[in-house]
């Protein structure tokens, strides 16, 4: 048996949220992250839009990709119930213990999140319900518009401290 | 001049998201003769001006794109997902 206790616990559960006028940082809840992926020629939008509009949070990640994201960790039958929905248009794989989210919200948020990365995020060019992955700093992230001005980060677990790291030190001057 | 690459799914990135591959060649047919394979796999032409490569958007939607770029100046014409097909002209 190991020498050391194995302890679960959140990524980001050491890191201290803040919330200053300028833009503040919380970890959301590892709840659920499926990534979809659609079959060869298929069209899973009216699918996905049916789960959107039954409340669960579809993310677009790239041609034939998505993510579909939740505070709450899905149970078995839950998560059973919500992969057999997605076929036979895609395929969902369980992320939920690989990638981390993290909500960036304040009116300085853009200019936070510019020091980082190279994508377009004025408000007209990146409205709100967007995604994109890009790179912030070194590290790859997929982001989306949740709010006028707030975003939520998603990122690899492994990567998470790390980009909260420098997300708090870009965003130090607008948080005093 | 900015190194910015656009990518036909995400918009102009910087240079950084991606990897280079390298020039955007027709691949021979498998019986095409080893000298068709040794200029396929070895010998590039180095073009001053338009060149054809594959450029991965490693760090944003990950699709393999064939970018038409100016070698001289950076420049970039065209940008399409390499799943559409090489053209022929590059032969
Ligand atoms: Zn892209």
């Amino acid at each position: 048996m190991s020498k050391y206790r194995l302890i679960h616990r959140p990524a980001l559960s050491d890191k201290q949220p803040f919330n200053a006028s300028g833009i503040g940082l919380t970890a959301l809840p590892e709840g659920h992250v499926i990534h979809v992926l659609a079959e060869q020629g298929a069209d899973p939008s009216a699918m996905l839009k049916g789960l959107a509009e039954q409340g669960h949070s579809v993310r677009y990640a790239a041609p034939g990709q998505w993510y579909i994201v939740g505070d709450e960790p899905l149970a078995d039958d839950a998560l059973a119930a919500l992969l057999t929905r997605l076929t036979p248009h895609a395929e969902g794989v369980d992320q939920s213990h690989g990638r981390v989210r993290i909500l960036a919200r304040g009116p300085m948020v853009e200019r936070v999140l510019a020091k980082g990365s190279g994508t377009d995020l004025a408000l007209s060019a990146f409205v709100v319900g967007r995604s994109t992955t890009t790179l912030i700093g070194h590290i790859a992230a997929h982001i989306t518009r949740v709010e006028d001005h707030a975003f939520e980060i998603m990122v690899l677990r492994g990567f998470a401290e790390s980009l909260w790291d420098d997300l708090a030190q870009m965003s130090a001057e607008f948080a005093a | 001049m900015a190194s910015l690459v656009s990518c036909p799914h995400c918009g102009s990135r910087p240079k950084e998201e991606f990897t280079v591959k390298g020039a955007a060649l027709k691949r021979p047919a498998p019986d095409a003769g080893q000298e068709r394979w040794m200029d396929y796999v070895y010998l590039r032409d180095n073009p001053r001006g338009a060149y054809e490569e594959y450029w991965h958007h490693t760090s944003g939607c990950r699709r393999w794109l064939v970018v038409t770029r100016d070698t001289a100046t950076h420049e970039i014409a065209d940008s399409r997902d390499a799943a559409l097909g090489v053209p022929e002209t590059r032969a």
